[in-house]
């Protein structure tokens, strides 16, 4: 991985006595840093690098996306083009309904950071809190993805790429973010701000679910499909405002 | 243990040649402390005590093997047939810490408006250690113990911007992780500034530091972007990204310091 293997300079070599000698590697052709970290990574996921193929302006629009889905003109299917002979998706440059990792990644971490930032306004910061918030941001992201994930199980499909998943329930933390910082800015706007959250959240996940149904389902049940779409929906409530009460003990 | 110094062997100009010869030859053997000839300046001067009877023979053979066989029966300071104890590397230079190098990086980070590039082509670790050393000192003064958490946030933060830059960089994106964590380490320098300033900020002021805290949060912002992009290939069209990236990251360090 790096280029500094072998002895270093300045260590005195031993004389006289017989040793081995470090063993000197043939020159193996290093992979690049990102060629290593993408291929371990895609061992276990469906390449990750197209969920970073981002640009500013993606960042921007799809942020206007998730804060408010009810203001999007356009569609929400994903454009889809043939590559090799397999449909696959266009990346997220040139498709702003694609889903992509970086907001959500960037989403969390800002809220790790807010979080720790309304925490020490209230006196009671310190890096384990800290810790304990970041479990927390973790453990809804993931109940978040079983959430989805169990409701296209349930309608016995499940071939959605995990990531896609993972970046779809990640996309909550942008709202949760907003939310943290009206609280931090006037303590009475996050009454206004949860609420509003959850609702644009329920509607952008109900809209790219329903797509990702479609395309996935075998079989197209309509009243089953909806029951569970309001499901989800009605489920960012609870979800989110257990996570946007923000205080040292991290379960409630 | 008795300190070697260049004394030549003393010549009479009286008795010519040979004479010199005859008692530089009587004096060889009669003082068994006497220096060493030159070119055996390899063997550790402190050993010389046991050269008396393997003096003549270990200057005629090469001396390093010679040097080695002889003061291996007995302990040796340092490795056995190593260079002598002048001609060791010093101290600082076998560790890898250069001084000159790290004070020449910290200060181009200093100059907040213009930060100079080529010095940080040659990434190393002392330096990140020696700010982060600083600023646990400061905050040990500020009365808050928190070595292994400063320490455990510059690893993860810096495994955090390497995975970030190197998926946005896509194929060729050529950050490794040595150079990562340096850059990171060396940027914390507004940080330590930040924390050794706070602590002559009276206790009541409380917008005073936030505010504090964001000049020195986006001076960190600035100058880590800027090195990240121009030293690695593949960022020049993320920057924004990426320098969001590094805001979170120095924010929650900042968070450290205030709270």
């Amino acid at each position: 991985m790096y280029n500094n293997m072998g002895p270093q300079p300045g260590m005195p070599m031993h004389q006289g006595i017989p040793q081995p000698g470090m063993p000197m590697h043939p020159a193996i052709p290093q992979p690049s840093p990102s060629e290593y970290v993408q291929s371990n990574i895609s061992r276990y996921f469906s390449d990750p690098q197209y969920y970073f193929q981002v640009n500013d302006q993606y960042v921007r629009n799809k942020l206007k996306i998730v804060l408010f889905p009810f203001l999007h003109r356009g569609h929400w299917t994903r454009i889809s083009e043939p590559v090799g002979g397999r449909l696959s998706y266009k990346p997220p440059i040139y498709d702003i309904n694609a889903p992509d990792l970086y907001i959500p990644l960037m989403a969390f971490g800002t809220y790790v950071v807010l979080a720790g930032l309304s925490l020490g306004l209230y006196g009671k910061f310190s890096p384990e809190a800290l810790n304990w918030l970041f479990v927390k941001g973790m453990v809804g992201w993931f109940l978040q993805v079983m959430l989805l994930k169990i409701s296209l199980l349930s309608l016995g499909s499940g071939e959605a790429p995990l990531l896609d998943i993972v970046a779809y329930a990640g996309y909550t933390f942008t709202g949760l973010c907003l939310a943290v910082l009206g609280k931090i800015i006037w303590g009475y706007s996050y009454y206004v701000l949860i609420p509003w959250t959850c609702l644009c959240t329920g509607v952008f996940l109900v809209k790219t679910m329903k797509r990702v149904l479609f395309a996935e389902a075998r079989s197209y049940d309509s009243s089953r499909h909806h029951y569970l779409l309001i499901f989800v929906a009605l489920a960012q409530f609870p979800l989110l405002i257990w996570l946007g009460n923000i205080s040292v003990n991290w379960l409630f | 243990m008795t300190k070697d110094f260049a004394v030549p062997p003393v010549v009479f100009p009286t008795g010519g040649s040979s004479g010199g010869a005859n008692v530089q030859q009587r004096r060889f053997s009669a003082i068994p402390f006497q220096q060493p000839p030159p070119q055996s300046s390899s063997q550790i001067p402190f050993l010389s005590f046991n050269m008396g009877s393997a003096a003549a023979s270990s200057a005629t053979t090469a001396g390093p093997f010679g040097g080695t066989i002889a003061s291996s029966s007995s302990f040796g300071g340092g490795g056995g047939g190593s260079p002598s104890f002048e001609d060791e590397e010093p101290l600082l230079d076998e560790l890898g810490i250069h001084p000159d190098q790290i004070w020449k990086k910290t200060r181009s980070i200093l100059n907040p408006f213009r930060i100079n590039q080529t010095v940080h082509k040659d990434s190393d670790l002392s330096g990140p250690i020696f700010l982060y050393l600083a600023l646990c000192l400061f905050q040990l003064l500020a009365g808050k113990i928190q070595f292994g958490v400063i320490l455990g946030w510059i690893v993860v933060s810096s495994i955090f911007l390497y995975v970030v830059f190197n998926m946005l960089a896509g194929r060729n994106g050529n950050l490794n992780l040595h150079t990562c964590t340096s850059l990171v380490g060396y940027c914390l320098l507004p940080v330590v500034v930040l924390s050794a300033v706070s602590l002559f900020v009276p206790q009541g002021a409380g917008p005073v530091k936030y505010v504090l805290a964001g000049v020195f949060v986006l001076w960190s912002t600035r100058a880590c972007s800027t090195l990240v992009v121009s030293l690695a290939d593949g960022g020049e069209e993320h920057r924004g990204l990426i320098a969001y990236a590094c805001f979170l990251i120095y924010t929650l360090f900042s968070l450290l310091v205030i709270f």
